[in-house]
């Protein structure tokens, strides 16, 4: 029993630390603002739990010991899980009466974040004494559940993690779902309170059931799937049925969405599919050809200048706005050819100089390109047709027929047009020759040059058609905002773009976009988050990196592979298991032989 | 009369060591060469250099003529030269099928714009890139066809991983192909068999073949001629059993006393 309870002890003091750095840049107080269910359940608190939980969890987990998996059994796990939590608890309590003692003003001088209303929140209204026991025992008991967790049977603790999961997300979504039902006339105050904007208890017990229900339904149906032998021909043939409904649907929900949903999520969605673009052509370079490539941002930012200097725009300088040096006032559809062709040329000057280099030497100069393109733009030498700091105003619209597309509704449209088109490339690129020359030069580029690979074309064919369509998402941006400026193109978006590819998996194209609807999604949809991104991301790709390497939608040649060794791993230990229980016959067997000889 | 592939006194060295210190030899066409020598004697830098790897420091390796020196892998590929790794390299998260169908790259055309578009001539040569990657894995009967052609080449077995690394360089359309120790880790059944698909690659397949071997059996088995290398040099040459009998070679392989 010592030795859990020591795990426990030590992941107990991280969890502490990790809830004292997340009181401390106030993040749990800011969290606190947003409701999530019922009247008190709030985003800050649900913070607060997570941390004694996740420490539970990793101190109750199974490890490697000379070779052999151990697990401990749901005592042990117990023990763990509630040393875990309570120490969590007390390191945060305990920084509590510490600060109580200094004094809360004189630590806020220093620490901004350290507020009343984090105090509140941590005392739970109830003075420093009470609130220290509420956060010591509130931690163990969250440490219990995490401790026991792995006890419990997959089959239930599985659907009960998606459930509450749902019920998360769908009151993370409340600024979107009662606005949608409210659109189609659906009474919603059983499910979304009107006062503090989140889930009822009501509905959330329903979401719950529901979520869950259904989440050991689909389960179930799985698992006898992978069980039952495939039977060649019935299958394939459904599954492609059911595919390409899902896609029907999916698109039709892209559709309508922003009708019921209103502007701000028109506006949201909006920028959503811009990285959406950035991020499929990060996803040909980086994904489907395995070349790092930290400074997106340029094809970004040369997409933007290039649309507005060839549909027009202004450059503020002292004497007002005047147009720049070099301009044309082409139709956006015209120019956006130019785009594409700018963006490609300049994808593939980039990789020239650098065919010879790898990984991390490639990874530095991708970063150094980003930055040149920002100085370049920002610089007095071309300022008068970049305009400097400043940029360029008064972007020109790019209407058809008649409608324009600077309002957010009408935009949105725009940019899924040039979404499908740009997953539609990505798609047919993965499975065509190309894509599988550019797949074995990810795998090894030696070895893909020596069966007849051009490698070098082929880098630069895949920096080309990033830069083309990453060129296509800054020329949108350009008519989105109607202004150009050097600060949008910051190193961060290079960041951002690369965070979306690896969160929603390298070289998956429905992980990309999913990727960038939570990444920039869910923060733009609540304001709280918006202040935290970039930890947020941090901690995103953290866990990511830890719990599931591949994405969150992996590419199926990685999903595949491993699907197959869970196969093979399974069909090990039913050998395994079949041989020790074969052996246990045979000695049973012999002890039997050997009483009878014995008795007669 | 020229040979199909002639390598005419070629150095390599990699700072201080020799790998090939001034090597000559010849190919004819149809021909089963087999290369044997001690460990280090230079024989997968012959591979290397000759399949543009990495350049020779001096002399000339010419294909039917034409010189190989300073032309990129890929185009040497090309030219009809396939060749297999000491260490089996694949591509290891493709399946079986997309590997070998990777050998058919270079003798294929269609580019970005046909598959995107889907022309009907891309459509066609995809099919036709399928067809011969299948019939490149099915050189080796069942092994590698059916269920294990969408199967992750990572999953294979040793010997089949092997397989399938010669399947994908048969799929290149060779004319000469160079073998790196096929037959290293494999069971004796499965090397016997493998000895016959050497000689089949060349009676079925009409391919010139150039293969390094430990196994003498398979050397015996398969060779018309055979080359024996040390410190980078050619020590002997003809049959096997010439070959074998020569004192220079046992020395190199037994050191100076047995050959004594």
């Amino acid at each position: 029993m010592g030795a859990p309870i020591r795990r426990g002890l030590k992941a107990g003091v991280i969890g502490g630390l990790v809830l004292v750095y997340l009181a401390m840049v106030g993040m749990i107080a800011k969290f606190d603002e947003l409701v999530l269910i019922g009247t008190q359940l709030t985003l800050g608190l649900v913070l607060l739990a997570l941390p004694p939980l996740v420490a539970a969890l990793a101190a109750a987990r199974p490890r490697v010991v000379g070779g052999r998996i151990e697990r401990l059994g749901p005592l042990e796990g117990l023990a763990a899980g509630v040393a875990a939590g309570a120490v969590s608890g007390g390191v945060i309590a305990a920084w509590l009466v510490v600060v109580d003692a200094i004094g809360f003003d004189r630590v806020r001088s220093v620490f901004v974040a350290v507020s009343p209303v984090l105090v509140d929140v941590l005392t739970f209204g109830r003075g420093i004494a009470a609130g220290a026991v509420i956060l010591i025992v509130g931690g163990a008991a969250f440490g219990a559940l995490g401790g026991v967790w792995r006890s419990i049977r997959f089959g239930l603790r599985r659907p009960v993690a998606i459930g509450v999961g749902v019920v998360l997300l769908m009151a993370m979504l409340q600024r979107i779902v009662p606005t949608i039902l409210d659109e189609l006339n659906i009474e919603r105050d059983w499910l979304y309170s009107k006062v503090t904007r989140g889930l009822t208890w009501l509905g959330a017990a329903i979401v719950f059931v529901v979520a869950t229900a259904l989440a050991a339904l689909w389960l179930d149906r799985r698992e006898r799937a992978a069980a039952a032998p495939t039977v060649e021909g019935g299958r394939p043939d459904t599954r492609a049925i059911a595919r390409s409904i899902g896609v029907v649907a999916i698109v039709a929900a892209a559709i309508v969405l922003p009708q019921l949903a209103g502007s701000i999520v028109s506006e949201i969605l909006g920028t959503v599919g811009v990285y959406v673009l950035l991020a499929l052509g990060l996803n040909i370079v980086t994904g489907y050809a395995g070349m790092l490539h930290l400074g997106f941002s340029a094809f970004f930012l040369i997409g933007a200048y290039a649309s507005a200097l060839l549909t027009g725009a202004n450059l503020v300088t002292a004497f007002g706005l005047v147009a720049p040096r070099f301009s044309a006032e082409l139709n956006f559809y015209v120019s956006l050819l130019i785009v594409i062709v700018i963006g490609a040329i300049v994808g593939a000057l980039l990789a020239a100089p650098v065919l010879r280099l790898r990984g991390d030497y490639l990874a530095i100069v991708t970063l150094a390109f980003a930055q040149i393109a920002v100085i370049l733009a920002t610089s007095n030498w071309l300022q008068p047709i970049t305009g400097g700091p400043q940029g360029l105003r008064d972007v020109t619209d790019a209407p058809l027929f008649g409608i324009s597309f600077q309002n957010p509704r009408n935009f949105y449209y725009l940019v899924l047009f040039f979404c499908v088109i740009a997953v539609y490339v990505s798609w047919r690129l993965a499975w065509s020759r190309t894509g599988r020359a550019w797949n074995a030069m990810r795998e090894d580029e030696q070895v893909a040059d020596a069966m007849g690979v051009n490698t070098s074309r082929y880098k630069l064919l895949g920096f080309a058609i990033g830069g083309a369509i990453g060129a296509v998402g800054g020329a949108l941006f350009s008519v989105k905002v109607g202004t150009v400026q050097p600060g949008s193109f910051e190193i961060l978006v290079s960041i951002t773009v690369l965070a979306v590819v690896i969160l929603g998996g390298l070289g998956s194209v429905p992980g990309v976009v999913v990727g960038a609807l939570v990444l920039l999604g869910l923060p733009g949809l609540l304001s709280q988050l918006e202040e935290y991104r970039l930890l947020i991301y941090g901690g995103a790709l953290v866990a990511i990196m830890i719990l599931r390497p591949q994405g969150l939608i992996p590419n199926v040649r990685r999903s595949r592979e491993l699907q197959e060794e869970e196969r093979t791993q399974d069909a090990w230990q039913e050998i395994f298991a079949q041989k020790e229980q074969a052996a246990a016959e045979q000695a049973d067997a012999a002890t039997a032989a050997a009483t009878v000889e014995e008795s007669s | 009369m020229t040979s199909l592939l002639e390598v005419e006194g070629v150095v390599k060295h990699f700072g201080g060591l020799y790998a090939l210190g001034g090597l000559d030899l010849y190919v004819n066409e149809g021909e089963i060469v087999s290369v044997i020598g001690p460990n280090g004697a230079g024989k997968s830098t012959l591979f290397n250099v000759t399949t543009g790897l990495y350049p020779p420091d001096e002399g000339d390796i010419r294909f039917q003529g034409t010189s190989l020196v300073g032309l990129r892998p890929n185009q040497i590929t090309k030219l009809g030269i396939a060749r297999t790794f000491q260490n089996v390299h694949l591509f290891p998260n493709m399946t079986v099928l997309e590997n070998a169908m990777v050998g058919q790259h270079c003798r294929t055309r269609s580019g970005v714009f046909g598959a995107i578009l889907q022309l009907p001539s891309t459509r066609r040569e995809e099919q036709r890139i399928r067809e011969r990657a299948k019939q490149a894995l099915g050189f080796f009967g069942p092994r590698l066809t059916g269920y294990r052609q969408d199967q992750p080449a990572f999953v294979l077995s040793y010997a089949n991983r092997r397989r399938l690394e010669m399947a994908r360089a048969l799929a290149t359309d060779p004319k000469v192909i160079l073998l790196d120790e096929p037959t290293a880790g494999m069971n004796p059944r499965e090397t016997l068999e493998l000895r016959d698909h050497i000689v089949r690659m060349r009676d079925d397949l009409g391919l010139t073949v150039l293969v390094i071997e430990h196994d003498m059996r398979v050397v015996k088995g398969v060779s018309d001629r055979v080359i024996a290398c040390d410190y980078g040099r050619k020590i002997a040459e003809g049959t096997y059993d010439e070959v074998a009998n020569d004192a220079q070679v046992i020395e190199a392989y037994l050191g100076t006393k047995a050959a004594g």
